[in-house]
């Protein structure tokens, strides 16, 4: 499937209508990660979101929607903003919170534990928007909410540019 | 053809200079010269704020005529503005708002801004703390509460608390724990609640001053494993209507004594849930208050399309707990909102489309779409009828 490259109303409207697994909502979202955190990361996600990658030649491109570890990911992929999966685009820092999901990688049958950082400091990226809602909440479980902006920090960090996914371990099953 | 003489070039300009001399002195007269002036809003019954995401920046929101499709006004709304705290009793309205100083970075600040209603200019501002939640728009997110003394907004720091605002005096109170528990439902002039992610209702009672006078968690209105609820609930006569992901209607029944959890009752039956019907949206629900009509935002999907756009709306009375219409819309939407008069209009809007698409609520014929009206379509907001004696 093409990425949301642009949110014409023939491209939302072809989008709508060929998914039921993805909504058009932008935006945000995540869990406090950060080390210490770690030990809370839901794992328990795993059985919902180990369904998330469609498979297919797109899953390995990390511009499409459909890459794999964007299971649950929501907002403009890095990857089409200057960064890549897992960096911020020069001259934005990743939020220091952030919320965190499970998927597997089709290529080696393992689940990852997906930390989804924020990018903040600048505008929004307005490229390849993409919106995954496997395992998210309404915000009263905030972090399996990406409906949040978890740019909270200070200073530079408000602002939403992108959002990335971190691999940050592997998944116990 | 010889080449014309200077003379006669000079003949001919002479002409037209005396013809068009004629031709000003003639309208001198009747001639009214403008004056820059600033546009009376005229709202009708029919007038309906859109509000505009804005490619996930600075927002703002406009008002229109549904009836002629005209643009009224617009009201900016600051940095991932959501709504309006819209009147009953007055002619100001008022909006939480954050701005950042350089732009898209600097110091934050966050304020509830009032607005004059008839001249849509910001009257006043009171500062609150700057963490407000931002990211996708809810109506949760902040709110009046009854007699439209306090506002109550919902803050992520990621701790949750709610700042609490003095409307009549101008000044934030202070701040409300509500550690589990996120977003504000007015259940009264003095009280609010918030959903926890546990499953319970959190009530908060406050005194005259805004301060916390008692609080109080009702447990078990949903389970939050099995069938969490949409936090995007509307408020009835009398209720709070929650609509769990799988659409059941959970209602939270409120009473001077206390609240209690309401029968739920399904939105659709065995054969459709079976067929993936369910509810989704950004404003997935409405409702006529006037007809006793709950209107939900429906489309086919599995599991977690809770966000996903509605291909119909379903129509239930109030009442008899019971759906008596399905409008098939002719664009799909992610809001839907419905005005609140005898002849009452559905609205729906859909995030990735430009255009306001305006329905006749009862026999669900598409009237008009209003295009280009928003370049992310937000939420909606009908005109709120002012309550008897307000001005």
């Amino acid at each position: 499937m093409s990425r949301f490259d642009a949110l014409t109303q023939a491209a939302a409207r072809r989008l709508a209508s060929r998914t039921s697994r993805r909504s058009l909502l932008g935006v945000l979202g995540r869990l406090l990660v950060g080390g210490a955190a770690l030990p809370l990361l839901p794992v328990a996600r795993v059985a919902r979101a180990a369904g998330g990658a469609p498979g297919g030649s797109t899953a390995d491109d990390p511009e499409s929607c459909d890459y794999w570890r964007y299971c649950a990911i929501d907002g403009f992929l890095c990857s089409c903003c200057g960064g890549s999966a897992s960096t911020c685009p020069p001259g934005t820092s990743p939020a220091p919170m952030t919320w965190v999901g499970t998927c597997r990688n089709p290529a080696d049958g393992k689940s990852y534990v997906v930390s989804y950082n924020d990018c903040c400091g600048k505008a929004a990226c307005g490229h390849c928007m993409c919106n995954r809602n496997e395992g998210d909440r309404p915000p009263y479980l905030p972090w399996v909410s990406n409906d949040i902006n978890w740019c909270l920090g200070g200073g530079s960090l408000i602002s939403y540019h992108c959002s990335t996914s971190v691999l940050v371990g592997v998944a116990d099953e | 053809m010889g080449r014309a003489r200077p003379s006669q070039f000079v003949r001919v300009a002479a002409l037209l200079w005396l013809a068009a001399g004629l031709a000003s002195r003639a309208t001198a007269a009747d001639f009214v010269a403008e004056q820059a002036t600033t546009a009376k809003l005229s709202r009708g019954v029919h007038s309906v704020w859109l509000h505009d995401l804005a490619g996930i920046g600075y927002t703002k929101a406009t008002l229109f005529d549904a009836d002629s499709g005209r643009a009224l006004a617009q009201v900016d709304t600051g940095y991932l503005g959501m709504e309006l705290e819209l009147s009953r009793k007055t002619a100001r309205f008022f909006s939480a708002e954050t701005y950042l100083s350089r732009g898209f970075r600097g110091t934050r600040t966050d304020v509830i801004t009032t607005f004059d209603g008839e001249t849509l200019l910001p009257t006043g501002e009171v500062e609150i703390p700057a963490k407000r939640m931002l990211g996708m728009p809810t109506s949760a997110h902040a709110s009046l509460l009854d007699d439209e003394r306090f506002l109550v907004a919902y803050n992520f720091s990621p701790a949750s608390t709610v700042s609490v605002v003095d409307l009549e005096r101008g000044k934030f109170v202070g701040e409300l724990e509500v550690a589990g528990c996120a977003l504000v439902y007015p259940l009264g002039p003095r009280r609010f609640a918030s959903l926890c992610g546990d499953g319970s209702l959190l009530e908060l009672t406050l005194d005259d001053g805004g301060r916390e006078a008692g609080r109080k968690v009702h447990k078990g209105l949903f389970d939050p494993n099995s069938d969490p609820l949409l936090e995007k609930a509307v408020r009835a006569e009398g209720a709070w209507l929650f609509v769990s992901f799988g659409g059941d209607v959970v209602p939270v029944e409120i009473a001077a004594s206390g609240l209690a959890f309401g029968a739920r009752w399904p939105l659709s039956d065995a054969g459709e849930r079976a067929a993936g019907w369910r509810p989704g949206g950004v404003q997935p629900f409405a409702l006529h208050a006037g007809s006793g009509r709950f209107y939900a935002l429906m489309h086919q999907g599995g599991k977690d399309t809770h966000k996903d756009p509605g291909q119909e709306v379903w129509v239930y009375d109030l009442a008899a707990k019971k759906r008596v219409q399905k409008i098939a819309l002719g664009e799909i939407a992610t809001s839907i909102a419905v005005s609140a008069d005898d002849a009452p209009l559905l609205y729906a809007a859909f995030i990735g489309a430009p255009a306001l698409v305006v329905y006749d609520a009862r026999s669900g014929a598409k009237l008009r779409a209003i295009e280009n009206a928003a370049s992310w379509p937000g939420l909606l907001q009908p005109i709120l009828p002012r309550v008897a004696g307000a001005p």
